[in-house]
């Protein structure tokens, strides 16, 4: 169905006012994290370009510039934080070591499990799905509390254990992603026929072969589409990292540090916020062929 | 060789799912049945203490007053929205397959950055937003739409409905793609409105996606915690208190884990129990 010319123009000018408005916010923020303090906090007049852009705010965030030293410069006096108080490269470490693991954890434990509920008939098979998705639909804050007190005990909370502080961040992010990561690669592995896997272990391969020689690579696209997810997903969390860690931060409980009794360093915050962002963008930006499958744990498809 | 029975299998899952979810599940139902001695610190069983305290808490009532509002409002807005940038964004001609790609970029920012992004921007002296709300003479100079009890919800909603309305528009975008042609080509041979093709063909065709998307929005809305946390803190006073944010304060608060507990599983039973009768209802199966 043809519109005519003059309606087409209309909704290109809709679509493309809709899409900028969506997107003011991150340009907005974007803007905000290379102005100088002045051009953030002026009270008169809503600063859109008339300002001098500085990177100082990355410098400080992401290199570990002296803060006071930045005050003392624009003559601001002395700062009011630390210097380290605002450098973010110890949380950008923890927030990359505790996703990375996550989401090697996920998949790992995921694929395999997958994998049997997509090629094998066993009793109470339905039943283990269900088990599955009610991890879905489970309130993170129903098993948080007294996992704090278990994460306490085991040693996996307080600040002198570091690598129990990963591995306790980890594995509850594995266990909130087992549900996405499971349901849509299992969703992956019933896209391909199960004459498939006959036919190789007519062959002679064993079903472990049949699956780690001519499944499993059949599906590659698949486990980095749901990798990148739970990657995101990790990377994006907030309740859990809050509640659960004293010995690392990640990126976005960091950021919320920056939230003083004397102000909210808007600059800081909009530097590290924005470099939070890139990863997530350039990772979905690569998996949008299967991000509805992924957003709706394999039910539905592009 | 593996054998060909699932439990090797299934035993890493398995184990993840028993120790990090079931343990602490009945860990929490085991915590729930406790009452902690406020001056001892002691747990001593009391099966009915904490649920019976529950129901006479006016702050739970509240809670989950503001959840339901907060859960209902956001799904309705991103699901109407949803559905009319899909419709707007659903063509093939030049360009709007990069708007499409750049819809979904809200999608993965952290919550609580997008909650300091809207607290910065409806910040009532040098905030975008609020002063664009504030020139138009809505709201008088200096407002404070974060800070006002009245209002504090809606600024919250905003940054909700934000993000995550573009989750709603690629499901429905994947939806109105996946519709048959031929239903269309017939009833514009039969003359149909615009109107009446949408409300009579592309409505009822898109159900089991309006109801898969709904569902999975639904049960994440209702545990709202990020955005309240970072830019009301549940305040002011409870205006936005959640049930997982009153959950968090009285963790914090007063440490009464057996309490905090209870509402948390409170949280647990609302949703699962919503969540089955929705999909029976519906006939949604994930």
């Amino acid at each position: 169905m043809e519109q005519p010319r003059h309606l087409r123009i209309l909704r290109d000018i809709a679509a493309v006012f809709v899409t900028f408005m969506f997107m003011f916010p991150i340009l907005w923020w974007a803007l905000t994290s290379i102005k100088p303090i002045s051009a953030v906090f002026d009270k008169d007049r809503v600063v859109f370009f008339d300002f001098v852009p500085t990177l100082i705010n990355y410098a400080v965030t992401l290199l570990g510039l002296s803060r006071s030293g930045i005050a003392i410069d624009q003559g601001i006096g002395m700062g009011v934080g630390g210097a380290e108080a605002y450098d973010s490269r110890r949380a950008i470490l923890d927030s990359v070591v505790v996703s990375i693991g996550a989401t090697a954890a996920t998949m790992a434990v995921a694929i395999f499990a997958a994998y049997a509920l997509s090629r094998m008939a066993f009793r109470g098979r339905a039943g283990y799905l269900n088990w599955v998705l009610g991890q879905r639909f489970m309130p993170p804050i129903a098993i948080l509390i007294p996992l704090v007190t278990i994460y306490k005990d085991a040693g996996l909370r307080d600040s002198d254990s570091l690598y129990g502080g990963y591995f306790g961040l980890m594995m509850i992010y594995a266990l909130m992603n087992l549900p996405i990561a499971l349901l849509l690669m299992k969703s992956f592995f019933d896209d391909v026929p199960k004459d498939v896997d006959e036919a190789a272990m007519i062959d002679g391969a064993t079903r472990w072969q049949s699956f780690s020689k001519v499944v499993l690579p059949m599906v590659r696209g698949g486990v980095a589409a749901s990798a990148v997810l739970v990657f995101i997903f990790s990377w994006t969390e907030f309740l859990l990292s809050l509640f659960l860690t004293t010995s690392i931060r990640t990126v976005p409980v960091k950021i919320q540090t920056f939230v003083t009794s004397t102000g909210n360093e808007w600059g800081f915050i909009a530097a590290l916020g924005t470099a939070a962002a890139i990863p997530s963008f350039i990772f979905i930006l690569l998996v949008q062929r299967h991000l509805v499958r992924g957003l709706t744990l394999g039910s539905l498809k592009e | 060789m593996v054998s060909e029975h699932p439990f090797p299998w299934l035993l890493p899952a398995s184990a993840l799912m028993v120790i990090f979810g079931l343990y602490p599940l009945l860990y929490a139902i085991w915590l729930s049945l406790q009452r902690k001695h406020p001056v001892t610190r002691k747990l001593s069983f009391a099966p009915s203490y904490n649920w019976s305290k529950l129901l006479g808490d006016e702050r739970v009532w509240n809670a989950m007053g503001n959840t339901l509002v907060y859960t209902s409002v956001a799904l309705v807005l991103q699901l109407v929205l949803g559905m009319l940038i899909a419709l707007l964004l659903d063509s093939d001609r030049k360009g709007y397959g990069l708007l499409r790609a750049m819809m979904t970029l809200p999608l993965v920012i952290p919550p609580a950055v997008t909650a300091m992004m809207f607290l910065l921007m409806l910040n009532g002296s040098f905030g975008v937003l609020a002063r664009g709300i504030i020139a138009t003479g809505l709201l008088p100079p200096g407002f404070s739409i974060l800070g006002t009890a009245s209002t504090a919800m809606a600024g919250v909603l905003l940054a909700e409905v934000w993000q995550w309305t573009p989750f709603m528009v690629l499901i429905m975008l994947a939806g109105l793609r996946s519709l048959p042609k031929e239903p269309f080509e017939a009833a514009a041979i039969d003359g149909a409105t615009a109107t009446q093709v949408f409300f009579k063909l592309t409505l009822p065709m898109m159900s089991k996606v309006i109801a898969i998307a709904v569902l999975i929005r639904g049960i994440d809305l209702f545990r709202a915690f990020d955005y309240v946390k970072v830019m009301t803190d549940s305040g002011p006073g409870t205006a936005t208190e959640t049930l997982t944010s009153y959950a968090g304060r009285i963790y914090f608060g007063n440490a009464d884990f057996p309490y905090a507990s209870t509402i948390a599983l409170l949280t647990l039973i609302i949703v699962i129990f919503v969540s089955f009768v929705f999909m029976k209802v519906f006939k949604v199966k994930l």
